[in-house]
């Protein structure tokens, strides 16, 4: 009896146990705590955060600062962008990728050896931030909407992932759709698309979450405010601290920057922190699908 | 003589046959061209024309005279980036540096993590842990780095807050430069260790439970099994991600570091990427930041071929 019992004791509370679970929790906590605290301030009463008091929970209730937010023109201009870079970018992102990985995936295919090469060598060398920029600028895309979907809109990482996925699909299956008939657009629609369902919805993923966050693009190639998307206005607002725009409401002249920053930022991400539960299951299988070539 | 004869006169019908076949098998396929054709036209268009823009490091470039119209310099901008600028090297340095800590400090991190979530037995925990850290990865970095900084804020942040209540004097974390490097790798593991944790997480899983079941008969401590089992079998995955990671030192987040860093700062922080972007967009200097541009790719490409062969020779795996 106390042998089973000790052993049972040493089984469960040993102390790298303990120590993994003490240090885990700690890290998960420290993963969710500044999204509990921005939250936690932006909804709070402004007059406490203007005091500077340590905010730990909310502090009075007030939804004034997203008002504020909400009712600034930039903001909704530049929200408006992302979801639409989002959307677009998305779209001809996963096909055009899609499309191409299948085809290039193909070892019968003439050049198929080439292609791979084609692909492979823009992971090894890129031409730079300069030109780049300027290929944008030549193409007339610079400061359009275009600048933020076509010069990022394939990865090449991403493709090599379908690639691989492609190549992996049992060959007979292509064969029996071809002897009856069927063309390779045909297979590719209706026989590919929905066996690589799982590594398209991963890439899916990876793009969306691209677009929504991307800095960069809009740093580089978007000069008009107007034109601007959330993650770049977020830069101005909060990091630059261009608020005048934001308390030219004369009602807002009071509100402190915090309350206005930390609503701003909610926002921004909210879209993110909702969709997040639901796509969390469909990422770590795409991550193992093609990390690392074995 | 007839036999040659016979040869001769077969060669140039085989080649035939095989152009025809070649024709044959181009138009047989023709549909799996028009489904790479959007793609390859963008990689030439936004990858590989990039390449060619490359040339104006060897002129003078301005854009009433384009790309091949400026006059050629030859190697004039790569002596004055290596002999004369004065922070070429700094910014080469704080590049290099900047990953080299990045290597010891947040390298390990992930794996630890996976060895520590590998001993939880409750399933439905270990998934919601995994849920919470890798949230932070999907959030972007200029909400990142705007958490952190309204964190460190000398007046209103939560750690000033909690260093004054010790009756201690508020710190300038954010304008001092020797805090800089520190916090771009904490902010590092802090948003991206818990999603590293993947890739171990995966490697662990294919360890052979024979082990560990060894292991347990021969009597082995919960860090034995650790030491001993678990790490030896996920060393190879470790070993490849390490070499990866050394093949891509040149590159430093362009994002991370334009939300976190700011003038005061710039002497420890200042990377290839952003003073490029600040220099040549900021103030025009096209032909002498691509020649910095130009720099960081060879070496970046160097590094990245032989760490790549290094892995496939040693591990068979690798980028490509």
């Amino acid at each position: 009896m106390s042998k089973k019992n000790s052993r049972l004791i040493r089984d469960t509370y040993d102390a790298p146990v303990i120590l993994s679970y003490i240090s885990m929790t700690l890290f998960a906590i420290l993963c969710v705590f500044p999204f509990y605290y921005i939250i936690t301030v932006s909804i709070s009463d402004p007059a406490n955060v203007r005091e500077g008091a340590m905010i730990l929970w909310p502090k009075g209730f007030s939804l004034e600062a997203y008002r504020i937010t909400f009712s600034h023109a930039r903001f909704y201009s530049a929200f408006r962008i992302s979801v639409f870079r989002t959307i677009i970018g998305t779209a001809l992102g996963v096909s055009i990728s899609s499309a191409m990985a299948y085809a290039v995936s193909r070892p019968y295919l003439h050049g198929h050896r080439f292609f791979t090469v084609f692909l492979v060598f823009t992971m090894l060398f890129n031409g730079g931030i300069i030109p780049t920029y300027l290929v944008v600028r030549y193409t007339g895309i610079i400061d359009t909407f275009w600048a933020l979907i076509l010069p990022n809109m394939l990865n090449t990482f991403n493709i090599i992932v379908l690639i691989n996925f492609f190549q992996a699909v049992p060959a007979e299956l292509e064969e029996s759709a071809k002897i009856d008939g069927a063309n390779d657009l045909v297979i590719f629609a209706k026989l590919m698309i929905p066996v690589a369902m799982p590594a398209i919805a991963t890439i899916t993923l990876f793009i969306a979450v691209y677009h929504w966050n991307a800095l960069m693009d809009g740093i580089l190639y978007i000069n008009t405010p107007a034109k601007k998307p959330l993650q770049v206005y977020l830069n101005d607002i909060v990091l630059a601290g261009q608020t005048e725009d934001l308390f030219q409401d004369s009602s807002s002249k009071w509100l402190p920057t915090m309350s206005l920053k930390t609503a701003t930022i909610v926002a921004s991400t909210l879209p993110i922190l909702v969709v997040y539960p639901f796509l969390q299951k469909y990422f770590v299988k795409g991550i193992m699908v093609g990390s690392v070539k074995g | 003589m007839k036999q040659s004869q016979t040869a001769a006169a077969l060669i140039p019908k085989e080649k035939k046959r095989d152009w025809k076949k070649l024709g044959r098998e181009l138009v047989r396929d023709r549909w799996l061209y028009l489904l790479m054709l959007p793609g390859i036209i963008w990689f030439v268009v936004y990858r590989y024309l990039p390449m060619f823009g490359l040339y104006i490091a060897f002129n003078e470039f301005s854009f009433a005279k384009g790309i091949f119209g400026g006059e050629f310099v030859g190697l004039k901008y790569f002596k004055y980036i290596f002999f004369e600028h004065r922070n070429f090297w700094q910014l080469v340095s704080n590049t290099l540096l900047i990953n080299l800590y990045k290597l010891i400090f947040y390298f390990p991190t992930p794996i630890v993590f996976a060895l520590m979530l590998n001993e939880i037995r409750s399933v439905k925990f270990k998934r919601t842990l995994q849920t919470l850290i890798y949230l932070p990865h999907f959030v972007s970095w200029v909400v990142f780095g705007s958490i952190i900084i309204t964190f460190l804020n000398p007046t209103e942040g939560i750690v000033n807050q909690i260093i004054q209540a010790f009756g201690g004097q508020p710190v300038f974390f954010m304008s001092n430069p020797d805090y800089f490097r520190p916090i771009v790798i904490l902010s590092d593991i802090w948003k991206e260790a818990g999603y590293g944790t993947i890739i171990y997480l995966a490697a662990i899983t294919g360890v052979d439970p024979s082990l560990y079941e060894a292991g347990r008969i021969d009597g082995a401590s919960k860090w034995q099994t650790a030491f001993y089992i678990t790490l030896p079998c996920i060393s190879e995955t470790i070993v490849v991600m390490l070499l990866l990671d050394i093949g891509r030192m040149m590159n430093v987040s362009f994002e991370q570091i334009y939300v976190l860093a700011n003038p005061t700062v710039y002497e420890t922080g200042d990377v290839i990427s952003t003073y490029v972007y600040r220099l040549g967009l900021g103030q025009g200097r096209f032909s002498l930041t691509t020649s910095i541009g130009l720099f960081q790719s060879v070496v970046g490409f160097i590094l990245l071929t032989t760490c790549n062969a290094i892995s496939r020779k040693a591990f068979d795996k690798g980028l490509w």
